[in-house]
């Protein structure tokens, strides 16, 4: 609309108006919000306390249970726990949705272990390696979680990686900051020389060719992180009942 | 009033565009929280709180700016805080550009780290401005056809409110 045709309706209105008056008819002036504001305010409203106390409610399911079960590794796999029914975890340290199940479901699988009711094998996976620079802090991450099995401090040191889980892109981790996390957390024995010398690598990379090339664990013929398996088969950890299910059943 | 039968279609088919656009963008956002927590993150602006309470409360604002423009609540408003939310994605993806991060907007769910020859900045903020000049049209011409506007709001001036 053109600023002529602007004016040409602004000096209508203002002439209709004048007529309105002269026919002694008082047109109120428009005062304070109107309807529609209100009910806009009040639909974003609702929506941002319902939002927020969602928000809370799932952040504090999330607090952590303290881990009573005893951890052991073979190759790139570490078993936790030893109750009856088998869930295989397969994780990259650097995978971010891995970060957001180990957010929404490390304390259901703390607490079931504790419980006796399960056994966690965790895969560690390594296929994310490129997508740090330098490369390598899936490999990285993954060695230095297995060297914390036998420095006695696996649940909390896994916690611990994924809680400070470096962006994708970035430089990750330093070897340096790997071993001070588990200085942190009282590591025994040389955990310094296992993180840095890479003792589990050529395990990670053996455990994670194993895992690609497993049809089973493919979904549209792929296989990504993060990958829950019972009994050899994936199941869909968008169903939160998952865990409960596989307990039950 | 040819002319301003034409201008109300085409307010009209900007206003459910830009509905369809935050119904669909909103609605796949709110389907995979966890993904949405991931696209949110990997701008890397926010803190972690920051970050959960986005991407928490990011899907349902759209979808709520979505039910308002298809039902025509308050669409000059409705227009300009969609307008300001589309500037904020803007903001978001120019300063991944800048700063030579390499990811994907998430705009219409995914989201995340790609790698780095798979970004598609430019296409993402050509998209975001037509979405803005949607929201543009609105602004300046809120008036359209089917909307509840035209029923709530019977002291607006002529033009904006319903034709009698």
């Amino acid at each position: 609309m053109g600023g002529a045709s602007r004016n040409e309706k602004r000096r209508r209105q203002d002439a209709a108006a004048q007529r309105l008056a002269a026919a002694g008819i008082q047109v109120p002036p428009k005062k304070g919000p109107n309807r529609t504001t209100m009910i806009v305010a009040a639909v974003l409203a609702v929506v941002v306390v319902v939002g927020l106390a969602v928000w809370f409610v799932r952040g504090s399911a999330g607090t952590s249970v303290a881990p009573t079960y005893t951890a052991s590794a073979s190759g790139a796999v570490v078993t936790v726990g030893s109750g009856p029914v088998v869930v295989d975890v397969y994780e990259d340290y650097l995978c971010p949705i891995c970060e957001r199940f180990e957010e929404r479901y490390g304390a259901d699988l703390t607490t079931a272990l504790n419980a006796n009711q399960i056994t966690v094998r965790y895969h560690s996976i390594a296929i994310l390696d490129n997508r740090t620079t330098p490369e390598g802090y899936s490999t990285r991450a993954a060695n230095a979680a297995l060297c914390s099995v036998d420095a006695g401090i696996f649940p909390a040191y896994h916690e611990k990686l994924f809680d400070s889980q470096p962006a994708e892109g970035s430089a990750g981790l330093t070897d340096d900051e790997l071993v001070a996390f588990g200085t942190e957390l009282d590591a025994q024995g040389d955990f310094a020389s296992c993180v840095t010398g890479a003792t589990n690598a050529k395990a990670v990379t053996a455990e994670t060719d194993k895992a690609t090339s497993d049809s089973a664990l493919q979904t549209d013929g792929r296989f990504g992180t993060p990958t829950v398996a019972i009994g050899g088969k994936k199941i869909d950890i968008n169903n939160s009942d998952w865990l409960q299910d596989a307990i039950g059943g | 009033m040819q002319r301003d039968r034409v201008l109300d279609i085409v307010g009209t088919l900007a206003r459910l565009g830009l509905a369809a656009v935050w119904l669909i963008s909103g609605g796949l956002k709110a389907l995979d929280p966890d993904q949405t927590y991931v696209a949110v993150r990997a701008y890397d602006v926010l803190p972690p709180d920051g970050v959960g309470v986005v991407a928490t409360l990011l899907p349902w604002v759209e979808i709520a700016l979505g039910v308002l423009l298809l039902t025509g609540v308050g669409t000059r408003l409705v227009a300009g805080l969609s307008a300001g939310l589309l500037a904020v994605f803007v903001a978001g993806v120019v300063q991944a550009w800048a700063r030579g991060l390499s990811i994907d907007c998430g705009c219409f769910g995914g989201g995340g780290a790609v790698a780095p020859g798979e970004t598609a900045y430019l296409e993402e903020l050509l998209r975001d401005t037509g979405f803005i000049a949607l929201a543009a049209w609105l602004i300046v011409r809120p008036r359209t056809l089917f909307a509840l506007d035209s029923r709530l709001n019977h002291d607006l001036p002529a033009g904006t409110g319903r034709r009698s």
